[in-house]
């Protein structure tokens, strides 16, 4: 008999918890006692212990959010299995490896995500797959996730690259087989003499078009491998390819070759005159988005001013070597600049202010997102509480996130939140610019290249590094004299970083 | 420019290619050197040898099985000169065909040899010498026999095939130098007319690059028509003395040995034909075979230069050459066809006709892919017995985890037209069970097709 393990009740006003880690996979034997899941309440973390021994069924995800009471796993007693599965076994010879189908669907990834996009099947139909080995990369508008098979057996993808699917859709399936199954599955395959009757979708002529298709298709610029055939076999028939949908482009036009089409007014000419058409990934239609909301409901504007970097670099080049030596970590500017945010957001609230209906909403910290560019894309994990770290801590942050990002693996958290941007387009040369605030956010700092320029000082013409800074922000709560103060005071503590130290 | 296409050469490759780029809207030019349209197939190739092919088989036909027909004639006797005349006939009424449309599909058609001057002006020689010029132009030139360096073809005794359709009599004794499709379907025609024939071929079996059944099966009919092989034999050289060819060759252990004959086919098989067409004054580049280069989408280095049909790599046949000249055509306006070259089959129009498509036995093994075998024999098949047609046989290669049919080979009486359905079949990839579940009418020699695929699948044909 299986056992039901519920979220027990951790604490008074306690009415749900987050599922935060399972230390154990689906399919796992656990020893009675052992730490199995964490949970998170909003209050503190609790660990669960298996209450029997046995092979655990996972029934929540990481990141679900649970009732008091509610269904957490469940256990089968060891020796349960088997007796489940043998009778099971036998029939599995008459159809052919199968066991039973296990179906996956799109897991809950986040809170507001509804739709993924199939990024990438590491996995074809017809491969054995074993439990937990990661199968697929699936993409949101904010993350990428990896899918992992939920059961050990043969793979069929009923859902092709780039296909866009809501939480909970069918995404494929797995023939369930036990170890020794997969094995005499792979042994029959090597058997020349056997033959063995492919399933209808996934037989060797799935997706074959039929000639007048391919031609189709080929011009349509669909790879034949991401359209369902409705032929004997999942063959491509005319009528497939006709109403066949460009899916992902950018994977068809690299596999496809290229059409000669030439163009008769030109002569002689090797010009390479022909267009690429790639579909928009989520994350940059996100971005699309919500940039041009922001600009058509904002009342945004940029100020400016220039920063005299040489106090700063002299300070670097003095501690740079100790500085490294002592934190394991360079000391760039990025600490410099986040430091004096955060005292110039102290001295001018409303730019760390945001606009919630007809309220204001003045943050008492400051969480700071700074922009970074990865492949998929902007994205802006924040910085928390940049207030009370120290120039160390901010480096490491700034390594540990920019890190991340390139990787594809910033986690949701870690990009939600933060109360005011900065971003650096000095790094790709940029002299000046106009940044879009990140919203909710009201403001942005717009940080640029470093440029040997000519100044006066002292009546003197001198020549100083200077970076210009710039400040966009939103006019319906920020005046320009906060806005206008804010970068002056920036200015300040960055041409004399000991302000930094005395608070002045 | 005067044209927006302008093809040279009106072969089987150069008239559809015209006659598509025509329907896809293109001004179009074609371009001939001989007087008549259609290049080697119409006039020196394919039509006349099957003209000279039927002919000949009624002949034989009268002389060997009217009798057990139950039809008694006196004597059978070769009108040779008749013969060639009626073959004369169905090549001026095919040319005249593709005159008419070239003209249906307002093509305009210049003759003389054309050759580039620039890549963009094609000078024709003709009658007057006259040059137009073109946005596009699809090279279809074809190809010529190809001989060897110490065989000297003088066209009289020594010939090769473009001669051999235009004999004034019947041979007493044909050498014939290559065992190859040729060779072996001009060799019928005289065997069955009373020559003794004797084919000299360098490899160890006649039709190579088919499938190795069909060699065998091929000439051990051939042998019952009066063939004699000479198989692993090198022709060392060829002496004409007055009516007299003497062809001397040696065998792999360098035994010497000579046939004598009133004539020697060199049918060793063709190059590429690209004389006088200018193409190093506008250097487009050929392979180590002088034939056309090209790209996959038969380009040549010249962006508005393409290349179809025997010019260029690949088999040489009339059939690939018309799909690569609607492959070019479509390709200029933006589609994006296909060709399956492993798709397109192979013909010998010998009695019993050889066709194929796919892989052979031989290039599977050598892939090391696990394949079925089922054949089934003409002699078992009703059609056949009724019609006193019972040599040959059909050999279907399947897949041997997926039953995909992977090569169709076929001996026996009307091969040539039953190899479609095998393409058919190939090209949705069916299994050897699709088509062994498939109604097929009887009695027809296609029920073989059916049983053998029976075989492939289980070893269940049921006639056998």
């Amino acid at each position: 008999m299986s056992l039901e393990m519920k979220v027990p009740s951790v604490g008074e006003s306690i009415s749900e918890v987050i599922v935060s880690q399972w230390m154990k996979n689906e399919g796992d034997f656990v020893e009675m006692d052992e730490v199995i899941c964490e949970l998170e309440s909003d209050k503190a973390t609790f660990e669960v212990s298996a209450e029997i021994e046995g092979v655990l069924r996972l029934k929540v995800g990481v990141g679900d959010t649970v009732e008091i009471g509610g269904l957490l796993c469940v256990i089968e007693p060891k020796g349960e299995k088997k007796e489940v599965i043998a009778p099971e076994l036998k029939s599995e010879k008459v159809v052919g490896g199968a066991v039973k189908i296990i179906q996956m669907h799109v897991p809950t990834v986040g809170e507001s995500i509804n739709e993924v996009t199939i990024s990438n099947w590491n996995k074809s139909s017809g491969d054995l797959v074993v439990l937990d080995e990661v199968i697929a990369e699936i993409e949101s508008d904010k993350a990428t996730f990896e899918l992992t098979a939920e059961a050990t057996g043969e793979l069929e993808i009923l859902a092709s690259d780039g296909t866009t699917l809501l939480i909970g859709d069918l995404i494929c399936q797995i023939a369930v087989t036990d170890e020794v199954d997969s094995k005499s599955l792979v042994d029959k395959a090597a058997e020349p003499e056997e033959i063995s009757v492919p399933l209808a979708s996934q037989g060797y002529a799935a997706s074959h078009a039929a000639p007048a298709a391919a031609k189709i298709l080929a011009e349509k610029g669909i790879l034949a491998t991401s359209v369902q055939g409705s032929g004997v076999g999942g063959r491509i028939t005319k009528e497939d390819a006709l109403n066949a949908k460009l899916q992902k482009e950018d994977v068809s036009l690299k596999d496809i070759e290229e059409s000669v089409i030439t163009d008769s007014t030109k002569k002689g000419d090797d010009s390479d005159r022909s267009e690429k058409r790639q579909k928009m990934s989520p994350l940059r239609k996100t971005v699309a988005k919500r940039l041009v909301s922001v600009k058509n409901e904002t009342a945004m504007l940029t100020t400016f001013n220039e920063v005299n970097m040489q106090p700063i670099m002299e300070l670097r080049k003095k501690y740079k070597e100790s500085f490294k030596a002592k934190y394991e970590v360079g000391l760039g500017f990025m600490s410099f600049f986040t430091k004096a945010c955060c005292v110039a957001l102290k001295d001018w609230p409303a730019i760390n202010a945001k606009i919630d209906d007809d309220e204001v909403i003045y943050s008492n910290f400051c969480d700071v997102s700074i922009a970074v560019s990865a492949p998929k894309g902007l994205v802006v994990p924040v910085i928390r509480n940049a207030e009370t770290l120290s120039f160390e801590q901010i480096e490491k942050e700034v390594v540990r996130l920019a890190t991340k990002a390139r990787e594809n693996k910033l986690s949701i958290p870690e990009m939600s939140g933060g109360t005011f941007t900065i971003t650096n387009g000095g790094i790709f040369g940029s002299m000046l610019s106009t940044p879009i605030i990140n919203a909710p956010q009201s403001a942005i700092l717009g940080m640029h290249n470093i440029v040997q320029r000519p100044v006066v000082k002292d009546g003197e013409i001198v020549i100083r590094p200077i970076m210009y800074v710039a400040l966009s922000y939103d006019h319906r709560i920020i005046d320009g004299r906060e806005s206008v103060s804010f970068l002056v005071r920036l200015k300040e503590l960055l041409e004399d970083p000991s302000r930094l130290l005395l608070g002045v | 420019m005067d044209y927006q296409v302008i093809v040279i050469g009106s072969g089987p490759g150069g008239y559809v290619a015209a006659i598509r780029c025509a329907q896809l809207g293109f001004k179009t030019a074609i371009v001939e050197k001989y007087s008549s349209l259609g290049g080697t197939c119409l006039n020196v190739g394919c039509i006349p040898s099957k003209a000279l092919l039927d002919s000949s088989e009624h002949f034989h036909n009268a002389t060997h099985t009217f009798k057990t027909h139950g039809i008694a004639i006196t004597e059978a006797k070769v009108d040779f000169k008749q013969m060639i005349a009626r073959k004369s006939d169905v090549v001026s009424q095919n040319t005249y065909g593709i005159e008419y449309l070239m003209k249906k599909n307002k093509i305009d058609v210049f003759n003389g040899l054309g050759s580039f001057l620039n890549p963009h002006t094609i000078q024709i020689a003709g009658k007057e010498i006259q040059s137009i010029k073109g946005e596009k132009i699809i090279i279809a030139t074809g190809s010529k026999p190809a001989t060897l360096p110490f065989i000297k073809v003088d066209k009289k005794r020594v010939i090769t095939s473009t001669e051999a359709l235009e004999l004034k009599e019947v041979p007493k004794h044909l050498v014939i130098i290559g065992g190859g499709v040729i060779g072996l379907e001009l060799g019928s025609v005289y065997a069955r007319l009373g020559a003794k024939v004797s084919v000299v071929e360098f490899l160890d079996r006649i039709i190579p690059n088919m499938d190795k059944t069909m060699s065998k099966e091929l000439q051990k009919s051939l042998v019952g028509i009066g063939f004699d092989f000479y198989l692993g034999h090198k022709v060392t050289g060829v002496a004409v003395k007055g009516k007299e060819v003497t062809v001397t060759a040696e065998n792999n252990t360098s035994e010497s040995m000579s046939i004598k004959g009133d004539y020697c086919l060199v049918s060793i098989g063709r190059k590429a034909y690209t004389d006088g067409l200018g193409l190093d004054k506008i250097g487009i580049n050929l392979d180590e075979r002088g034939r056309v280069e090209v790209d996959k989408h038969l380009k040549t280095n010249i962006d508005h230069i393409w290349a179809i049909g025997d010019v260029v790599r690949g088999a040489m046949l009339a059939h690939k050459a018309e799909e690569e000249g609607v492959f070019v055509a479509e390709q200029m306006v933006g589609q994006k066809p296909h060709i399956h070259y492993n798709l397109i089959p192979g013909v010998v129009y010998t009695w019993p006709e050889v066709a194929s498509v796919g892989a052979t036995e031989e290039e599977l093994i050598e892939k090391n892919q696990p394949v079925k075998i089922g054949k089934f024999p003409y002699k078992a098949l009703g059609r056949a017995r009724a019609s006193m047609d019972t040599e040959g046989l059909v050999k279907i290669i399947a897949d041997a985890s997926t039953d995909e049919i992977l090569g169709i080979h076929i001996i026996g009486a009307r091969a040539a037209d039953m190899i479609a359905a095998g393409v058919t079949a190939m090209e949705f990839r069916a299994s050897a069970e699709d088509v062994a579940r498939m109604s097929h009418a009887h009695p027809t020699y296609m029920e073989a097709v059916k049983e053998a695929c029976l075989s492939a699948t289980e070893n269940r044909s049921i006639h056998m």
